[in-house]
Order: structure tokens, then C-alpha cells, then sequence
């Protein structure tokens, strides 16, 4: 178990005016399961593959177990990597990609056997051994992509969006399949994806990035609960959360805002305390779908609970839930609420608004407003 | 409805089969009247015509164009200068495929500052007209003590053969995925490990359409041949185009067919062996004329 | 439960400086020999023909600058005139008649006939055969007393003549044969793969519109194959200006003068004749030729490309 630090990584590959990491500081502790996610093109593989030592870094130093192996070649760093693509060596056997690092780096035969049998073993790909990974399932080219990262039992394992080209059902088997691994081997991962759910459930961290910057780095409940900004709170969260310019007043019992409805009908909203300072001022209001529901009694008590009939646009059952489309202040706003509970669209309904944990943005600097 | 079209495009289907055979015909014709004109004797080709099968079927054409018939000065058939064109074709095919390979290598997964500038000026060069470099390499090819040997002809051929082939290996080798050589690079291969172990194994069919496109350049070549070949170390082309344009004595049209066909079969043989890996090459590489 | 340790059989961390430092290198090593080759036979050679070309140079390269004589010179040589002429008429005719009979033969043999495997083999093996052995071969076909002209008569059209080879106003003409009948297969297979690559829901929703067969094949589908047209005139454009075998093969140039192309003019003069100097110049006016026709293609693809 190894314990890797990122110390202001900057990368501007040759030929490219603009800078593709622009300085990232990570630590990342011994066995953490450290995501990153961040848009398409944002800078996740390229910092993937800087750990891995296939791209040189402009600037900045990564340190291994203490070690500064910026400039070390990939195969001295002892780190492994799993692609998107696979990237299985489509002539030689599984057993032989399974082998071909512990080959390179001279292991006797024995060994080898053992660890292929091992890895194998884990993976439950133990009958696949000699076939060709064109005679694979993309399921089970993903499990030998494991395998081959697992065999040479490296320092740290990069995963660059594994899972991206398995079908829905089998992305979520592998995902409790890694998860499994990862609470077993308690091995150090840093993980791409741009799927958030996998960012929820997997990490111990995530980190997001975004045009090669990091936003935030947390837990995936401060990341999803308190978001440092509106792109985050944008990017993590389905339906995404929704944002509504509000002005704040000053009410009789504490700050409060008023948000008007399509058909002009208004409600005034309850804002928490530590927006006192910020009466008059415009703020933007950020609210999940699930802040929004049909009234439940047992909620109603708190001061931050306000209820009014909005008309419902669009309703899309998902399930468990229904998720209603309303306009707030002429923004598009998402409810979710439960199916026991009909709403018709292009009728009025009656909605609940919890605003416990509705959090709030300056509009010039795009950062939460912070409680103080 | 489909009733209807089906049997109104009958007409056109006959008109249609019947155009395509008949170029079939205007494509085999000619070979067909090389090879029965080389099995006739002087006499028959006189009095029959082309199309006229042989009234006695003789291989007097193929062993004189082989062994006696006469190119110039000398008069020992071609056979000669067709293993001339096999010491010249191997090594030149083998030398230019296996640079070519590698520099497609280089050039598709070991990028580097400048690589791609050095792709532009090899594809460059293979739409350079050759009589642009021909004064120049014959001068060195002097200083260097390979005029008029094989040797000669086998370099001549590598430099203006290794664009292709660069050509034909760089745009295979970038279709495979980077991450290929990237896990490979982690599981410590290094870039000869890597070419063996990994790519050389998966560019079979590259190396087929390579090898065998520079083939049959290679020995139909005559520009080359006649330029800085002479006498004994000339190809099999330039002996062919010697021996048909000697005008000495009468006219053996017999011999001439014969050699004619002999410099044709290997090419001719390779085609058919394997005329899928030439197709490819010819639409891949064909930019060269 | 595992637990992951090292282990212990890795190798050594730091393998010496020398050997990580030469992995580096690896890649220019490798192209170097290649590089320098490319760079002397091509660019430094066309440079070396180019400062010929300004020279007075005849059997051995002289090295006085004489400005652009040689090029005037050319310009008043008859036959370097009716090298670039024929090379017109015989360019123009080749390609034409190289992509009408390829653009057909690919359309035919793209209806579902069965025996296209054989039929392709057949139009294209031409192209593996050396043009030496296609001008032996027309050649005699093309003789003009027991070629064409007997077989004519003896099959009973007596009064059929046929004296073209021999003829210095037609015999550029029989070259054109020649080298059609080589190359038009290949024209063929560029564009049957390209047909091959046109959607064929565009083909089924055209029918379904009520569009005839001929009408969509005019319209929509060789419209479409822009890109292979272009490709295919500039391959045959830049055979037809390298054209040398086959003339050799044929006419050797005559009869007189009477079939030279610009490629035999300067094999000519360069290495038998002993002009150097003109020889140079009319080198550099084919590879001007060649610039000519491919720097537009060259832009075009590339604009192409970027739209993607
Ligand atoms: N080898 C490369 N050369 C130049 N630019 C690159 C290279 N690889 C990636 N980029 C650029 O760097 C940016 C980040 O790419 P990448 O790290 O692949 O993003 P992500 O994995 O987050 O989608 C993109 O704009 C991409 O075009
Ligand atoms: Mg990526």
C-alpha cells in the first residue's frame, strides 16, 4: 500500500497554446479509493497517464512513498493501469497478458503460474485462461484488464473509465465488483470517470476537475451536500441540481426570498440565518430535485419548510420517483416526487420546499456562500 | 411493385453481364495472344494470325528467349538478367518493408518533436517525379563505386521505396490504439520489446501488402534499370526491352512473347497467390504512378 | 483474506542512466537511416537537378551559372514541344478514358453480379505486370502487317488498315491503348471500394422516394465519391507525366520524334544525348508539373480533412 502525492501538477503538451493541468495538488493517503471526475477533455487521462509516467509533467512533482518519481520512466514506477479500451495484446492468450509484465520483469516460470492462478482466481476468469481476447465478452475483457493490473501487484492502480463501454447492467455489476476488491486488497486507486453515480458509490474521495483546474476535493457527501461552486453542484447530482436567482429579504423571522411561479403565483421561500448579512443582495438559490416533494407532515414544522401550488410543465416517472419540471423565477426547476402521490401536468400541484440543505451562490464569484 | 422492377431490370441485367464479359475478354485477350504466340514457331506466326491457335505447339520460343536469344551484344537469352532482377528485388523488398515498418512504428506510437514534419516530407516524396533525382544519383552512385552493379540498383530502390513503405506501416500502426503500447509500456516493455512482442505479431497483413507491392515495383521497374544498370547487372526489363528492340537479324515474335512472359510470371504468380494484399496496396499506395 | 506486498522478485529500481537515456533515443535512431537516405535521394538531389538545370553542363557537370538558358532553350526545342504536347494529348486521353471505363465497370460490378471476385481479378491483373511487357505485348498486336491488320483480313474485313505504330501522327494513339488497358482496372477498384463505402440506407431511402436506379447512381451516389475522383486523376495524372516504360517499350520515342514524352526527353538528352543541363531543366519542369497538380489536391484534402 503506497501512498501518492500530487504536488501542483502542470502539463501543456508540445504544440498546444493552452495549459491542459494548470497546477494539481492531491494527497492521496495509503489504500484510498481516490476518484477524479470532470467533463470530457478537462484533463482527467492526461493527469492519469503523468502518474503513470507515459506523458512528462511541465511542472510540479509526484511523489511516491516519498519518492520524487516525476522523472522515472513507467516501468520503474511500479504503478499499473487499467483503460478504458482495455488495451488487451489482442495475439497472445489471457494468460499470457495476465503474464506478460511478471515475464518482462524476469519472474521465474513458477511464480508467474502462481500469480496468473492467483489473479485468476480472484476474478473468477479462471476458464478463460487460454483464449484469445477477441473470444471475450467486453465483460470479461474488463476483468482481464484487471487481472493483468493485479498480477504484477503494483504500488497504485490507475483506472481510466473502466466501465465506460459495458452495457448499464454489467457496469453495475463491476462497479460492486471493484468495490469489492478495493475493501479486500485495500489497495491505493485513483479512478477516472465522468459518470457521477460511479464517483458516489466508489470513492472514498473524489476530485473535481475542470478545464485542467481542481474544484473541489471531498468526500462524496461534502462534494454532493456542499459543492465549493456552481459547477460542481452542476456536475454531480441527477436530474442536476437547479439554479434560481433570488433577491433576500429581510422577514419576520429571518432572512427569506421570493420566488414567482409560471402563472405569476408567488411563495416566499425561508432562507437560513447565515444570509442575514446578505439582504438585499442577489444570491442564487441552488436546490436538488429532492428538496422539492409533495408535502410531508412530518416535516412541517421546521421554520425552513415552505409549501405553495406551482403549475407542473413536465412529469417523467423514473420509478420510485416522478420528477416534475416547474418554473421558478423563470428558471427551469426539478421536484421529485413520489408516485403515490399523482400530479398531472399543465395542473397546479401543491410542493413542499425543505430548504435545509439548499445552498446558496454569489453570482459574481460562482463560490458557495459559506455558513458562518 | 417489386414483381414489376424485378422483371423490368431483367433486360438491363443481360446488358449488364454481357459489357462486363466482354471487358473480361478485352483484359485477357492480350495475354492470351502472348502466351499462344509463344508457343508457335516462326513460321506459324507468318502465316496464321493472332488469334489463330499454334497448328504445332513448340516451347522453341521459351528455351531460346531463356538461354540464346540475343539482347544487345550478347546473345545468351535472358535468364541472366531475371536472376539479375531476383538479386536485385529480395534484398531491396526485404530492406525497404522491414525500414518501413519500423519507421511507421516511430512514427505512429514514438512521436516526437519534428516526427510529423518527417511523415510530410516522406509523403512528399513519393509524388516526386523520379527523373528529378536521376542525374544526381547517378553521380554518386559513381562516387561510390555502385554504378552498374546490383548492389547499386538494390539501394536505389530502398530510398525511393521506404516513403511507401513507411507509408503503408505508419497508417496501419496508427489505427491501433495508443493504449496498446502504453500497458505495455507499464508492464515495463521497452520500444523494441514492445514492436516485437506486441505489434509485430498483429501486422501480418501489412507486411503482406508491403512486401508484396514493393515486389512487384521493384522488379517492374525499368527506369531505374536502364539508367544506372549496364551489361551484365541489368534487370530482366531492360534485357526484355533490349532483346525486342534489337534489330538485328529477323524477328522472332516467338522469343519475343516467350521472354516477355517470363518477365511477367512472378509478378503474374504473386498477384494470383495473393491479389488481395496487392489490391490493398495499390489503393493504400496509390499515389505512386 | 489477501493482502498485497511487494513482491520480492522485482528488479532493480534504477537501471543505469545510460540505457534509460538510450530508450530515449531509440525512436530518432531509428528513423535516422531513413532520414538521411530520404533527405540526400530526394530533397538534395532535386536541389543538385535544380542547379544543373542552370548550367551549361553537356557530359559532365560544369558548375558555370548560366541563367536561364537552358529553360529558353527548351522552350525553342521542337521537340520538348512536341513532348509537352503529346504528354497533353496523351494525359488527357488516358484519363478520361481510364475513368469512364473504370467509373462503368465499378457501377456494373457493384449490382450483386456473382462472379465479382473473378471478373475484378481479371480487370486488374494488368497492373501487376511491368509496362515493358504491356509494350512488348501491344506491340505485336499493333503490328501493321501481322498484327491486327491480318487477323482483319483473314476473318474477311479485307479492306481493314491498321498502320498506327508506324504512323507518326496516330502512334501516340496506340500508346494511350496500351496504357489503358493497364491502368483502367485499377480505376475500377478505387472506385468499387468507394461505392462500397456509400451508405446503402441513402441508396434504399432514394428508391423508397420513387428515384430511379440510373438517376440515383448520377445524382446522389457518384456526386458523393467526390474525393475518389480526385484521387484516381491525380494517380493517373502523375502516371501520365512519369510515362517512360511504355513508350521505351513501344515507339522508343518514334517513329522520329513523334511519340516522346517529357519523361523521354529527359532520359534522352541526360544520358544518351549528352545535354545535362537540358536534361535538368526538363526535370524540373515535370516536377513543376507534378507541384502543379498537387498542391491543390494537396489543400483540398487537407481542408477536407479539417471538416471532419
Ligand atoms: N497527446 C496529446 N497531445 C495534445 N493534446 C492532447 C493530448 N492528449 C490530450 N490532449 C488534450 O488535452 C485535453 C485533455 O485531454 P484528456 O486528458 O484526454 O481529457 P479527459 O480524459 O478528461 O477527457 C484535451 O483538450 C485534449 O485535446
Ligand atoms: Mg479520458
Amino acid at each position: 500500500m503506497s501512498q501518492l502525492e500530487l504536488r501542483g501538477i502542470r502539463k501543456t503538451y508540445p504544440g498546444i497554446a493552452e495549459e491542459t493541468l494548470k497546477g494539481i495538488d492531491i494527497d492521496i493517503a495509503s489504500g484510498e479509493f481516490l476518484i477524479l471526475v470532470g467533463p470530457s477533455g478537462c484533463g482527467k487521462s492526461t493527469l492519469l497517464n503523468t502518474i503513470a509516467g507515459l506523458e512528462s509533467i511541465t511542472d510540479g512533482a509526484i511523489v511516491l512513498d516519498g519518492q520524487d518519481i516525476s522523472t522515472m520512466e513507467p516501468k520503474d514506477r511500479d504503478i499499473a493501469m487499467v483503460f478504458q479500451s482495455y488495451a488487451l495484446y489482442p495475439t497472445m492468450t489471457v494468460r499470457e497478458n495476465i503474464a506478460f509484465g511478471l515475464k518482462i520483469r524476469g519472474l521465474p516460470k513458477a511464480d508467474i503460474d502462481r500469480e496468473v492462478a492467483r489473479v485468476a482466481d480472484l476474478l473468477q476468469i479462471s476458464h478463460l485462461l487460454d483464449k484469445k481476447p477477441s473470444q471475450l465478452s467486453g465483460g470479461q475483457q474488463q476483468r482481464v484488464a484487471m487481472g493483468r493490473a493485479l498480477a504484477r501487484r503494483p504500488r497504485i492502480y490507475l483506472f481510466d473509465e473502466p466501465l465506460s463501454n459495458l452495457d448499464a447492467k454489467l457496469r453495475v455489476e463491476m462497479r460492486t465488483e471493484i468495490k469489492k476488491l478495493h475493501q479486500r486488497l485495500g489497495t491505493t486507486i485513483v479512478y477516472v470517470t465522468h459518470d457521477q453515480i460511479e464517483a458516489m458509490t466508489l470513492a472514498d474521495r473524489i476530485a473535481v476537475l475542470k478545464d485542467g483546474e481542481l474544484q473541489q476535493l471531498g468526500t462524496p457527501k461534502e462534494v454532493y451536500d456542499t459543492p465549493a461552486n456552481l459547477f460542481v453542484a452542476g456536475f454531480m447530482g441527477s436530474p442536476a441540481m437547479s439554479f434560481v436567482p433570488v433577491t433576500v429579504a429581510r422577514g419576520e423571522r429571518g432572512p427569506e426570498a421570493e420566488v414567482r411561479g409560471e402563472d405569476g403565483r408567488s411563495l416566499t421561500l425561508p432562507l437560513p440565518d447565515y444570509l442575514a448579512d446578505r439582504v438585499g443582495q442577489r444570491v442564487i438559490l441552488g436546490i436538488r430535485p429532492e428538496h422539492i416533494t409533495q408535502p410531508q407532515a412530518q416535516k412541517q414544522d421546521s421554520r425552513l419548510v415552505a409549501t405553495g401550488a406551482f403549475t407542473i410543465e413536465v412529469t417523467e416517472p423514473t420509478g420510485p420517483d416522478v420528477i416534475a419540471l416547474i418554473h421558478l423565477n423563470d428558471t427551469p426547476v426539478h421536484c421529485r416526487i413520489d408516485p403515490e402521490h399523482p400530479v398531472t401536468w399543465g395542473e397546479s400541484a401543491e410542493l413542499m420546499f425543505d430548504m435545509k440543505k439548499v445552498v446558496f451562490f454569489d453570482p459574481e464569484t460562482e463560490q458557495r456562500i459559506a455558513p458562518h | 411493385m417489386t414483381e414489376r422492377s424485378h422483371s423490368g431490370l431483367r433486360p438491363s441485367r443481360i446488358a449488364i453481364h454481357a459489357v462486363l464479359i466482354l471487358a473480361a475478354l478485352v483484359y485477357l485477350i492480350p495475354l492470351f495472344i502472348m502466351l499462344i504466340t509463344s508457343f508457335k514457331t516462326p513460321m506459324d506466326i507468318r502465316t496464321g494470325n493472332l488469334m489463330a491457335l499454334p497448328s504445332e505447339w513448340t516451347t522453341l520460343g521459351w528455351s531460346k528467349a531463356w538461354s540464346e536469344a540475343c539482347t544487345g551484344v550478347q546473345c545468351d537469352g535472358i535468364r541472366g538478367y531475371f536472376w539479375n532482377s531476383f538479386k536485385m528485388t529480395v534484398p531491396a523488398v526485404l530492406i525497404s518493408t522491414l525500414l518501413g515498418a519500423f519507421n511507421g512504428y516511430v512514427l505512429s506510437k514514438w512521436k516526437f518533436r519534428g516526427s510529423d514534419l518527417f511523415f510530410g516530407m516522406l509523403l512528399f516524396g513519393c509524388f516526386v517525379p523520379f527523373q528529378v533525382v536521376l542525374l544526381p544519383m547517378a553521380a554518386t552512385l559513381g562516387k561510390l563505386g555502385l554504378a552498374n552493379t546490383t548492389s547499386g540498383l538494390v539501394l536505389v530502390h530502398v530510398v525511393y521505396g521506404v516513403a511507401f513503405t513507411t507509408l503503408f506501416f505508419r497508417n496501419y500502426y496508427v489505427a491501433i490504439p495508443d493504449a496498446l503500447v502504453k500497458a505495455a509500456r507499464l508492464d515495463g516493455a521497452g520500444f523494441f520489446t514492445i514492436f516485437f512482442r506486441i505489434l509485430l505479431p498483429m501486422s501480418t497483413p501489412i507486411f503482406m501488402v508491403s512486401l508484396i507491392w514493393q515486389f512487384t515495383q521493384i522488379w517492374n521497374d525499368f527506369l531505374f534499370g536502364v539508367v544506372f544498370a549496364s551489361g551484365d547487372s541489368q534487370p530482366i526489363t531492360v534485357a526484355l526491352n533490349n532483346l525486342v528492340n534489337t534489330s538485328t537479324g529477323v524477328k522472332e515474335y516467338n522469343v519475343d512473347m516467350a521472354a516477355a512472359m517470363i518477365a511477367a510470371l512472378p509478378t503474374l504468380v504473386v498477384y494470383i497467390v495473393a491479389g488481395k494484399y496487392f489490391i490493398r496496396g495499390l489503393t493504400a499506395g496509390s499515389i505512386k504512378g | 483474506m489477501e493482502h498485497i506486498q511487494h513482491t520480492p522478485a522485482r528488479v532493480a529500481k534504477a537501471p543505469t542512466r545510460l540505457l534509460d537515456g538510450l530508450q530515449r533515443w531509440l525512436p530518432k535512431l531509428v528513423v535516422a537511416p531513413t532520414f538521411v537516405l530520404v533527405g540526400i535521394g530526394i530533397y538534395a538531389f532535386m536541389i543538385w537537378t535544380g542547379v544543373l538545370s542552370f548550367t551549361s553542363s553537356s557530359f559532365l557537370p560544369v558548375y558555370d551559372f548560366v541563367g536561364f538558358d537552358q529553360y529558353a532553350k527548351l522552350m525553342d526545342n521542337d521537340r520538348w514541344l512536341t513532348a509537352s504536347v503529346n504528354l497533353g494529348i496523351f494525359g488527357g486521353l488516358f484519363i478520361l478514358c481510364c475513368l469512364v471505363i473504370g467509373v462503368v465497370l465499378a457501377i456494373f460490378l457493384d449490382q450483386k453480379i456473382r462472379q465479382e471476385g473473378a471478373l475484378r481479378t481479371i480487370y486488374l491483373y494488368p497492373m501487376a505486370l511491368s509496362m515493358i511487357v504491356t509494350g512488348t505485348v501491344w506491340k505485336w498486336i499493333l503490328n501493321p502487317s501481322l498484327g491486327l491488320e491480318k487477323l482483319m483480313h483473314d476473318w474477311g474485313w479485307s479492306s481493314f488498315s491498321f498502320d498506327w505504330l508506324v504512323n507518326s501522327d496516330m502512334a501516340i494513339y496506340t500508346i494511350v491503348i496500351a496504357a489503358v488497358w493497364q491502368a483502367s482496372g485499377f480505376v475500377m477498384a478505387l472506385f468499387l471500394a468507394g461505392l462500397r463505402g456509400v451508405d446503402s440506407a441513402i441508396i434504399r431511402a432514394a428508391r423508397v422516394d420513387g428515384a430511379s436506379l440510373p438517376r440515383i447512381y448520377w445524382s446522389i451516389i457518384l456526386p458523393s465519391l467526390r474525393p475518389v475522383f480526385f484521387s484516381a486523376v491525380m494517380v493517373l495524372a502523375h502516371i501520365a507525366i512519369k510515362s517512360f516504360d511504355l513508350v521505351m517499350a513501344m515507339t522508343a520515342g518514334g517513329p522520329g520524334y513523334s511519340t516522346d514524352l517529357p519523361a523521354v526527353f529527359m532520359y534522352t538528352h541526360s544520358f544518351t544525348r549528352g545535354q545535362m543541363g537540358l536534361g535538368s531543366a526538363s526535370a524540373m519542369l515535370m516536377l513543376g508539373a507534378i507541384l502543379a497538380l498537387l498542391v491543390p489536391y494537396l489543400y483540398s484534402e487537407l481542408r477536407g480533412k479539417r471538416h471532419d
